[in-house]
């Protein structure tokens, strides 16, 4: 497709600047990002050549502002829902509870900002 | 189906798995070092690895890669369709236009579909 990960020969974007010692991962999300991608994908439902489509399929603004491994996620839910595995609604659900879980432990007095 | 994964297979199913692209299929090359090839100037709407900017340019067969899936019906679950792969020198001012060093160039890896004689 004619995404807008075909990216070869656009201009715009700057130099490409090297991370010394670049980590492999840089944070513990996008470990088990790539993690869960290469164990559920030893299911063989799907090949890496799905995979790859589906990250292709990000709608092109998200595309374009998200890193590596959030395209992974996104591309790993897609084909997680398609094929039965989990609903969005399921994954929408858990995000909200982990949200909510977050703002629990980190904001225990939103009152205070009424004051 | 398979059940869980257990850490003695991740080697195997999921590590060597990935590496399987490469087939041993006895498919007949359609091109060789050397030869003139024109990208083919197509759009398909599902997965491909055929870059935008090489389509309708001419380049030359440096290198076969040997027989691999192919991307465009692995990626819609329509077969693997063993082909060869080469790559493929593009000159920087094929792709680019005049304004482009005279000595560069572009090598890209293409599957045998994706590919005419020029």
């Amino acid at each position: 497709m004619n995404g807008v990960h075909d990216m070869g020969g656009m201009h715009g974007f700057g130099p490409v600047v090297p991370e010394r010692n670049e980590p492999v991962f840089h944070a513990e999300w996008e470990r088990r990002a790539f993690a869960l991608t290469l164990a559920i994908g030893a299911w063989g439902r799907w090949n890496l050549d799905m995979s790859r489509f589906a990250r292709e399929q990000m709608p092109p603004a998200d595309y374009l502002g998200s890193g590596y491994y959030e395209k992974w996620l996104f591309g790993l839910e897609k084909l997680l829902v398609e094929h039965g595995f989990v609903t969005r609604e399921e994954i929408e659900r858990r995000v909200a509870d982990l949200r909510a879980e977050r703002r629990a432990q980190t904001q225990p007095e939103p009152a205070r900002e009424a004051e | 189906m398979p059940g869980l994964l257990q850490a003695a297979d991740v080697w195997k199913r999921v590590v060597w798995n990935r590496r399987a692209a490469r087939l041993d299929d006895d498919v007949a090359p359609r091109f060789k070092p050397g030869d003139r090839v024109v990208a083919r100037n197509v759009h398909p709407v599902g997965h491909t690895r055929l870059p935008r900017y090489v389509r309708s340019r001419q380049g030359v067969v440096d290198r076969d890669h040997g027989v691999f899936v192919f991307p465009d019906t692995h990626a819609l679950g329509l077969g693997k369709k063993p082909q060869h792969v080469y790559s493929v020198r593009f000159a920087a001012r094929e792709l680019w236009g005049p304004a482009a060093p005279a000595n560069d160039a572009v090598y890209v890896d293409l599957w045998d579909d994706y590919l005419d004689q020029a």
